[in-house]
């Protein structure tokens, strides 16, 4: 194993699959000369060169769309936008196009489409640079939804990302991006659809995804002096999710709370919660808690930027009040 | 500023079987047009129909300079086009009537969602517009594979005015792309004349010229000057010098939709349009005149045309519907790439 860090883990990924595929392109905004908005793409254009990796104008419309006219025409193309939230500006591309295009015209294309889409509040970049807008795409059809949280899974789950034929959206957290972690030294990748226990715990299940899985894992610590030992998944990808992991870690606590940095209303824990209503209510000892952000926009303060998402304290007092039951 | 191409083209220039592969072309597509709006009034067809009756030349005219491994994006009277790329008709019939033989297995397609990868076809979105930046993607494809295919993009004046027009000329210009982007000019954009809708110093080809593009501005039922402009244009593509813009002014001769009475129209003006500049009655008289080609000529493809029509028609009808489970097929493709 080596210690690295969640952009470098990313930055490897990259490497090492368009070395892998001779189709692969990578473009986006300043991601060439630059490389991206968080360096991520270090050392793409010397290897690959200006035709495969490339800067295009700051227009996502037409980077998502030409996303899926390379595909419609054989390539494997990767990009990115330099934030998640701008996911807006290219909406009908994604939501209505790159999803459902396969489905629409009779399943005879591959679409094998990379976005990597950075979420997160950091640093005070404001309402429109911090958002989190992954339950918007796990509502649409025919896209794939990561949402990777340590190097390890970053750099296997990409890798699956850029070999699937479908479209796949790829939320990385900013936070995490100087992280470091442990990647094996060999060749790995991580199959969608496979949650991971992150921590063994017998009394309640935290559900956490992207940096909320720290949040879950420092909480679980804390917690644990009192005496509450959290189990803490992370279904690591929400299209597909699994569903078995998590439901079998919940029908053993009997009690669960969702953690993310989603605003709580509508946000992919409302979806999780729903299932588990649904497919485990007579397993349930206590109600579902969510601990989400708050649902107002993101202020550009750093102050009341903190106040906005979820902490250690907000998700051990949800957990302690489950414990109540 | 594009160029505003007249050209009087003497068809003694061109070989009668090329002459009447193009009349073909476009009377394959109006009886196709014509039967399925037959079709549509016997309750045989799913969803809406926007009729191409009277664009007929842009595609016969383009798509014979085309291979079979070009692409192309139509547009919302696409049926023209996809044909005269070589979409099978009973595909398309099978499409619209929601039968299993049609390109989508059943689960529909009418003008939009009709996609035939092995001539090339694309396919097309519902939402308008999307055309420009899937091109842009499919011509950057065609630099990396170093072929040289060519992507023909068709849009209407109504399209021409979506954000991604703008996001698509300038990835084409920028990069040097392989796309012809056509224009079809019918004037209306559903109810709104084009100069109600775009702000314009004469065409909407002048915009090309700001992408660096050079564009052309053609009487869109010339089907001969339609072929010639779009053969330079596609040539110059397949051969390293990029894209190109061809605004065809034609005119739609029924409403937006199967339905829509079209009372934002002067009747006057559709009348003139289907009395003195029909793409089919002119290009047949021209040819007459020229001594080209005769009657018999014409009837004999007229006579040939309908029966692969009605036998499209009859094979689409024997193809079965799909089971309702059709729809829970496909929505992810199984492996990797």
């Amino acid at each position: 194993m080596k210690t690295i860090s969640y952009m470098q883990a990313i930055n490897e990924a990259l490497l090492e699959e368009m070395e892998r595929d001779g189709s692969s392109v990578y473009f986006g905004e300043d991601v060439a000369t630059m490389s991206g908005a968080f360096g991520a793409t270090a050392g793409l254009l010397d290897r690959f060169g200006p035709d495969r990796v490339f800067d295009t104008p700051i227009a996502e419309a037409t980077i998502a769309g030409a996303a899926l006219g390379m595909a419609l025409a054989g390539l494997t193309p990767i990009t990115e936008f330099s934030f998640a939230d701008f996911v807006g500006i290219a909406f009908d591309e994604i939501y209505n196009k790159l999803g459902k295009w396969n489905w629409m015209h009779g399943c005879c294309f591959k679409i094998p489409v990379t976005i990597r889409l950075p979420v997160g509040v950091m640093a005070g970049a404001g309402p429109e640079h911090s958002q989190s807008p992954q339950a918007l795409f796990m509502h649409s059809q025919g896209l794939k939804v990561v949402v990777p949280s340590n190097a390890y899974d970053a750099k296997g789950l990409l890798k699956t990302a850029i070999r699937d034929p479908n479209p796949v959206l790829y939320f990385e957290h900013k936070v995490l991006y100087g992280m470091p972690g442990e990647v094996p030294e060999e060749e790995y990748t991580i199959p969608f659809g496979q949650a991971e226990v992150k921590r063994e715990g017998s009394d309640v299940t935290i559900i956490a995804t992207s940096l909320q899985v720290h949040t879950a894992l420092a909480a679980a610590g804390m917690l644990a002096g009192e005496g509450i030992e959290a189990e803490v998944i992370d279904p690591r990808t929400l299209i597909p999710l699994d569903k078995e992991t998590i439901l079998a870690s919940v029908r053993k606590t009997g009690r669960v709370v969702i953690t993310h940095e989603e605003q709580k209303t509508g946000g992919t824990g409302a979806e999780l919660a729903a299932i588990l209503a649904e497919e485990a209510f007579f397993d349930l000892a206590a109600p579902i808690k969510r601990v989400g952000s708050a649902d107002t926009p993101i202020p550009q303060s750093i102050f009341l930027e903190q106040e906005f998402k979820p902490n250690e304290e907000k998700l051990m007092s949800a957990v302690r009040e489950v414990m109540q039951y | 500023m594009a160029e505003v191409v007249k050209r009087d083209i003497d068809p003694a220039r061109y070989d009668k079987d090329f002459l009447l592969r193009l009349y073909r072309e476009m009377v394959k597509q109006r009886a196709f047009d014509e039967n399925l709006i037959r079709l549509l009034h016997e309750g045989k067809v799913s969803g809406f129909y926007h009729s191409g009756i009277g664009q007929e030349a842009t595609g016969a005219g383009t798509c014979a300079s085309l291979r079979d491994d070009d692409y192309i994006l139509y547009d919302h009277r696409g049926c023209n086009q996809m044909i005269a790329k070589g979409v099978p008709l009973d595909k398309i019939y099978g499409d619209f009537m929601g039968r299993l033989c049609g390109t989508t297995c059943g689960l529909g397609a009418g003008i939009v969602h009709v996609a035939y990868p092995e001539k090339g076809v694309l396919g097309q979105s519902g939402t308008l517009g999307a055309c420009f930046v899937i091109a842009a993607g499919a011509g950057y494809a065609v630099k990396v594979k170093k072929t040289d295919q060519v992507c023909v993009c068709y849009f209407g004046d109504g399209t021409a005015a979506r954000e991604t027009f703008h996001g698509g000329m300038n990835w084409a210009g920028l990069y040097n792309l392989p796309i012809v982007f056509y224009c079809e000019n019918n004037e209306y954009g559903i109810s709104t004349h084009y100069t109600k809708a775009h702000a314009l110093k004469n065409n909407i080809a002048d915009r090309a010229d700001g992408y660096g593009i050079p564009g052309y501005v053609i009487d869109g039922n010339d089907v001969l000057l339609v072929y010639e402009v779009a053969k330079e244009a596609i040539e110059r593509a397949r051969s390293g010098g990029g894209p190109s813009f061809i605004e065809g002014k034609t005119f739609r001769y029924r409403g937006h939709f199967e339905g829509d009475p079209a009372l934002y129209r002067d009747q006057a003006v559709v009348e003139e349009w289907m009395e003195k500049r029909d793409a089919i009655k002119n290009y047949r008289a021209r040819l007459i005149a020229a001594g080209a080609a005769a009657e018999e000529d014409f009837a004999a493809v007229d006579a040939e045309v309908e029966k692969e029509i009605l036998d499209a028609i009859a094979a689409a009808e024997a193809s079965p519907m799909p089971e309702c489970t059709r729809i829970y097929e496909g929505l992810f493709v199984e492996g990797v790439v």
